[in-house]
């Protein structure tokens, strides 16, 4: 679907909604329920405290939705509020709340130095052996429950940039221009981010392939 | 002037950007260049594609019914009050 028959739908959606019509309001809710559970839960961690933002979310939605002027796209509006929802709801459950700043901290190998070959020998920087490849692996291995546990554990435990961007980027779904607005990131910070919570879930994969 | 490379573990460090299509031009033939002899930084693009592919798959496409019926009930609050 291009973005311009996207919009126009939901621009659709959006009027019926606001006269009322249920099965706008239906269509709106399965078409963003999932990536609004996944941003929800990087920022709140539990799942039922996750499906509470969520629900909440929607309530804003609805009292936002006269004030709503289309210049950001429905769906980065609709993640707007979730995250604000969930960020007022882990202030007041007096967790961490993600940093003010969303910034690369430091520094962060995407694989261990150990793995290459050290700068005195003939081959600097290169594989000491190389990783396995897991077109080897049985067919459905990649697709199993239980890989799909391991992807999800990996994005849990990334640090809290990490796994915000790498959940609305991979998870979510959105654009690099969706998070940078959304966020308040640079485009540059917002790379380093995803690149970094990209190498955590691969090493994690690695490591369950490996076992 | 001596030839331009990138080793593996300078690779390793591009591939979410090259993913992404966010490698400046020169940049993005190195690590293509590179890829071309080395069988190893070929598996680790695979295997980040993978991660990522993996990743995508996690977000739940199914709305529960109890979460439909909830918001349904919210819906109609809102609409008349």
């Amino acid at each position: 679907m291009s973005s311009i028959t996207a919009t126009a739908q939901e621009a659709h959606l959006l009027a019926r909604l606001r006269e009322g019509d249920e099965a706008a309001f239906t269509a709106l809710v399965e078409r963003h329920y999932g990536t609004m559970l996944a941003v929800a839960q990087s920022y709140v961690k539990t799942r039922a405290v996750a499906e509470e933002v969520v629900q909440e979310a929607w309530l804003g939605v609805l009292k936002g939705i006269d004030r709503f002027e289309g210049r950001s796209s429905v769906k980065t509006w609709i993640i707007s509020i979730v995250i604000n929802t969930a960020k007022t709801r882990a202030v007041r459950e007096a967790r961490t709340v993600p940093m003010a700043s969303l910034a690369p901290e430091g520094e962060e190998a995407a694989v261990e130095p150990e793995r290459f070959r050290s700068a005195t020998d003939a081959f600097p920087g290169h594989w000491w052996s190389y990783p396995r490849d897991w077109r080897e692996l049985p067919e459905d291995a990649l697709l199993e429950r239980e890989t799909l546990e391991v992807v999800r554990a990996a994005i849990e435990a990334l640090p809290d940039a990490q796994r915000i961007v790498v959940t609305m980027r991979d998870v979510a779904g959105c654009t690099s221009e969706e998070v940078c607005r959304t966020l308040g990131v640079t485009e540059g910070n917002q790379r380093v981010l995803l690149h970094r919570g990209r190498s955590r879930v691969r090493a994690a994969l690695e490591r369950h392939f490996d076992e | 002037m001596s030839e331009q490379h990138v080793s593996c573990q300078e690779v390793v460090e591009l591939v979410s950007d090259y993913v992404e299509g966010a490698l400046p031009p020169d940049v993005a033939s190195l690590f293509e260049e590179h890829l071309n002899f080395c069988d190893g930084c070929v598996v680790y693009v695979e295997q980040l594609r993978d991660a990522v592919a993996a990743t995508e798959r996690i977000r739940e496409e199914d709305l529960p019914s109890h979460v439909r019926d909830s918001l349904l009930t919210a819906f109609r609050n809102w609409r008349d009050p």
